[in-house]
């Protein structure tokens, strides 16, 4: 019987890679011909959410918000993390919400889930909107410890404690590795470094097992799915969606082309005289360093 | 409903082994700038107020005061000598809501919250805004590297109910996307619809390092220094960090004097592509960059050049570093604003791309046109008959 109860949250967006991505001729999104996915900092949250199923037999439930497509999101999270329950919150009112509304909603949903959470996982960032805010915004209204940026987990199930390593990178210092002491409930954000070992053959055993039941799980997510509406969640409509927004998008515009700051010489790639040029300019910039 | 309830701008630093962030000081700037052009303006004396955290830090009070701080309010404890999430933004937001230090900071104010708050859009900064603005019930808008205050009249479904309403004093917070391409302005606005009336202040942001200019030290300036003597709730105590260890990243731009990056432009052949890189770094002895896309994995390429290169650790611009090699190379780099802010300060440039109108154009010494996959081999031949190899 397990013991350990973890939440996941995540996101569907815009899938990056090549052949499902596609830009406008300016070199911007253009979200209308981009395929959706489930965003990989979700997946790497998943990840982590795995390991505690494999080390700690851990009961996990996944929750995103979104539009009813997201329930793809899930399946994908299902796979990676052999999920018990699936959560979508998908409600009109929900559309435009911010980082502080979205927030509200994941906090509710979470504390619907089965079991009392004791970690949740988030990505680092969504690879569409990028703010990293949904995350720890989720675990301050929970109440739950933050943590981010962690590379490695273990948890102490007798002491109910989690020893956490995290990543620290500031402007001008070198990266520093943390080794945090927590008590049970934290709230987790995942470093994109963050890689789960599986060491002993009984952990390899483990992981093939729940690695089997994932695929069958997520070929049946349906089965594990629940769908909340804002009614269903019992969320306050004042604290949801645009209503519950503080920030607004005011506009979106072209970044102005900054005036030119070099004046380019311009080479012909196919002329071998023009290459001889390129590379006897680079020379003379590189000896310059020799003289300094 | 706003009125004075709401004022200053509050910034908040960051220390690391005794010494400030440097993009503390870079907020403080700006800061400075736009609060002197906002009493201008309003005829009114709001104040930058620096918020510091730490242990052993009040030797640092008057550098912020130099750097532009009216008013330093500082918590020094040795609990607070490393950060921790929850015991940091529970002080913040106290000496945020504080009315005694409000009533230090300009007397006979009704003081309820600051009007703007800066944090740093760092692995630090970037949790702490976020947790201290839910702890404060208003809005945050990320990465930011433009910012404006002016009064913007709007008309919106939510928060006017449709009619125009003007908005005085609102700070519109510039975000570049992840493109480099677009800038979304964020603006964090009370609702003043009657239907789901609420106050949002503080309006606040994350600032990118690197992109704002501290204002020159003057050591004339004259300012407060305010102690808040912080109180800890027990639990949060339990929380510890148990040890430190310094590490250094396998990619390491400083220690080279050439830089060769490569972005989307590989795409018509990643694998190959990223070898003819390899060899052209490898002659000028260089260390290898990236463009932001690139670190998103966009092409399936073996995971040993996936895990060696797509990485966060060599992305050159705004969310990654910056480099001022001797000699910076970029290879199918586009140059959206985002990149080149990462490697305007290279000391020669050269750029090989077959669209002379790419934007980085205007950013280099030298444009080689052509596609990367005919024109570094030429390079590669032509280095080796002129000689040219960077030893290291």
């Amino acid at each position: 019987m397990s013991d350990l109860n973890i939440a996941v949250i995540i996101k569907l967006e815009p899938d990056f890679s090549e052949g499902n991505v596609s830009y406008n001729p300016d070199g911007t999104l253009n979200r209308a011909e981009t395929k959706n996915t489930l965003g990989p900092h979700s997946a790497i949250a998943a990840h982590a959410a795995f390991y505690a199923k494999v080390m700690y037999d851990a009961k996990i439930s996944v929750g995103t918000m979104g539009p009813p497509i997201a329930d793809s999101a899930l399946q994908m999270a299902q796979g990676i993390c052999d999920a018990d329950e699936l959560h979508l919150y998908s409600d009109r009112i929900f559309a435009g919400a911010d980082t502080l509304a979205t927030a509200e909603v994941l906090k509710t949903g979470i504390e619907k889930m089965q079991g009392k959470i004791d970690i949740v996982f988030s990505g680092h960032r969504a690879s569409d909107g990028e703010t990293g805010q949904t995350g720890p915004q989720t675990g301050w209204k929970l109440g739950f410890t933050f943590l981010g940026n962690v590379i490695d987990y273990k948890v102490n199930l007798q002491e109910r404690t989690i020893r956490a390593k995290r990543m620290v990178s500031l402007q001008g210092f070198n990266d520093v590795v943390e080794e945090i002491e927590a008590p049970l409930p934290v709230f987790i954000s995942i470093d994109p470094a963050y890689k789960a070992n599986f060491n002993t053959i009984s952990q390899r055993l483990s992981f093939e097992k729940y690695k089997k039941e994932a695929k069958i799980r997520s070929d049946n997510y349906k089965h594990y799915l629940k769908v909340f509406n804002a009614q269903q969640l019992g969320v306050d409509l004042k604290f949801v969606g645009l209503p519950g927004s503080p920030t607004i998008v005011y506009k979106v515009e072209r970044i102005p082309k900054g005036k030119a700051t070099r004046q380019a010489e311009i080479l012909d790639g196919s002329n071998p005289e023009d290459i001889r040029k390129a590379v006897a300019k680079m020379k003379e910039a590189l000896s310059a360093m020799v003289i300094k | 409903m706003s009125g004075n309830n709401y004022q200053h701008l509050y910034v908040i630093m960051e220390v690391q082994d005794d010494k400030l962030v440097p993009v503390s000081l870079e907020m403080l700037g700006e800061a400075r700038k736009l609060m002197d052009s906002f009493n201008k303006k309003y005829q009114s004396n709001e104040k930058v107020v620096a918020i510091l955290l730490g242990h052993n830090i009040k030797e640092v009070c008057n550098t912020l005061i130099e750097y532009g701080a009216d008013v330093v309010v500082y918590a020094d404890s040795p609990e607070l000598k490393d950060y921790r999430n929850n015991i940091y933004t529970k002080i913040i937001s106290r000496i945020a809501q504080d009315e005694k230090i409000a009533s230090h900071v300009s007397p006979s104010s009704k003081f309820k919250k600051p009007r703007y708050m800066f944090f740093a859009a760092d692995n630090i900064g970037r949790h702490l805004s976020s947790t201290a603005l839910v702890a404060l019930d208003s809005g945050l808008a990320s990465d930011i590297n433009k910012l404006e205050i002016s009064d913007i009249t709007l008309t919106h479904q939510h928060k006017t109910d449709g009619k125009p309403i003007m908005y005085e004093k609102t700070l519109e917070m510039y975000r570049p996307d992840f493109s480099g391409f677009l800038w979304t302005t964020i603006l964090c606005l009370d609702n003043k619809n009657p239907k789901i009336e609420r106050d949002y202040h503080p309006q606040a942001c994350s600032i990118i390092p690197g992109v704002f200019e501290p204002i020159t030290q003057d050591k004339g300036r004259k300012g407060q220094i305010i102690e808040y003597v912080p109180t800890f709730d027990q639990n949060d105590l339990r929380v510890k960090v148990l040890s430190r260890q310094v590490i250094k990243s396998e990619v390491d731009f400083d220690s080279y004097k050439t830089v060769v990056s490569f972005g989307r432009g590989i795409k018509d052949a990643p694998e190959q592509n990223i070898k003819l890189v390899e060899q052209l770094a490898k002659m000028l002895n260089a260390e290898i960059g990236i463009s932001l896309p690139i670190s998103k994995k966009p092409f399936g390429v073996s995971e040993n050049t996936s895990s060696k290169y797509m990485i966060s650790d060599r992305v050159i611009g705004t969310s990654g570093r910056k480099i001022s090699p001797m000699l910076y190379v970029a290879i199918g780099i586009s140059g959206a604003m985002q990149h080149v802010v990462g490697m305007q300060d290279s000391r020669f440039v050269v750029a090989i791309n077959p669209d002379e109108n790419s934007p980085i154009k205007d950013e280099c010494d030298v444009f080689i046109r052509g596609r990367m996959e005919d024109v570094i081999p030429k390079l590669v031949e032509a280095m080796k008959e002129q000689s040219l190899a960077v030893s290291t």
